[in-house]
């Protein structure tokens, strides 16, 4: 399954990266910001999307429409801190599939992105 | 903000170092200063608040604490850029994690890095600043709380 890892920290960029990539998952493209990301899932065309909300140019939550209406199938996996429920009712009712609160390990992230893709395997 | 509101940050502080590192770190109790400066260490990521609240919270820690928390979170390859996006993770990570108590308009900035101590931390009009000590293995970071 094709993932794109959307954050604005580096590390857990790689850390997603690293996690997914042990789980056989194939890491497409990896971005910094909501305008990469749609620049990026223009050309890769993922099945799978990390989504982080705070970040810089275009926040997570202006990202997660844009691609919604794009590609309404992708699952998007929301990776954020922000942990009150109205971010999460609010990403979710644009259409995001998940959302895994952070601090996060590589247990809690394994099971989150089984949850997302489990009626698709 | 008062005393009670800062017990949330206590718990997130714990929170991160648990998860993040599963080594849990001491956290403890919030209390009052009048100088920041003296509490910034190597590192500092900076979140700016707005919305129902404002002011800053700010994340502070020595280097080495710093790149053992890389490495037990699994990144071995550490550098300057790293260290940065770390301190700021942690600040950003812990203050939208506070959300939980305080809603969606506590709300942040994206993290802000300095590097050294400085004498010229400008903070917001907010006169109560608390400070949060963490340690973790044998190093001390700080959290610190400037919000109204």
């Amino acid at each position: 399954m094709r993932v794109m890892v959307v954050d604005d920290s580096e590390i857990i960029r790689l850390k997603i990266s690293e996690v997914l990539s042990s789980e056989d998952f194939e890491i497409v493209g990896t971005a910094k910001n909501g305008l990469e990301a749609l620049e990026q899932f223009k050309l890769y065309r993922p099945d799978v999307m990390t989504m982080d909300i705070t970040m810089p140019m275009m926040d997570g939550i202006e990202t997660i429409k844009k691609i919604v209406a794009l590609d309404d199938k992708v699952r998007i996996l929301v990776i954020s801190a922000l942990a009150d429920k109205a971010t999460l009712l609010k990403a979710m009712s644009l259409g995001a599939y998940g959302f895994l609160c952070k601090p996060f390990n590589e247990y809690t992230l394994t099971e989150a992105i089984e949850e997302l893709i489990e009626d698709l395997v | 903000m008062k005393d009670d509101n800062l017990e949330i940050f206590v718990e997130c502080a714990s929170e991160y170092f648990t998860t993040v590192t599963e080594k849990s770190a001491s956290v403890s109790a919030p209390f009052l200063i009048k100088d920041i400066n003296k509490y910034l260490s190597d590192y500092t990521g900076i979140i700016g608040i707005s919305g129902n609240y404002k002011g800053s919270v700010f994340f502070s820690a020595p280097k080495n604490m710093l790149i053992q928390v890389l490495t037990a979170f699994g990144v071995l390859s550490v550098d300057e850029a790293k260290l940065m996006d770390l301190v700021g993770e942690v600040s950003n990570t812990i203050s939208g994690n506070v959300r939980k108590e305080f809603g969606d308009q506590f709300m942040l900035s994206t993290p802000i890095v300095l590097k050294g101590k400085s004498d010229n931390v400008k903070m917001t009009k907010v006169e109560q600043i608390y400070v949060i000590p963490i340690v973790w293995r044998q190093y001390q970071a700080n959290l610190i709380i400037n919000v109204e």
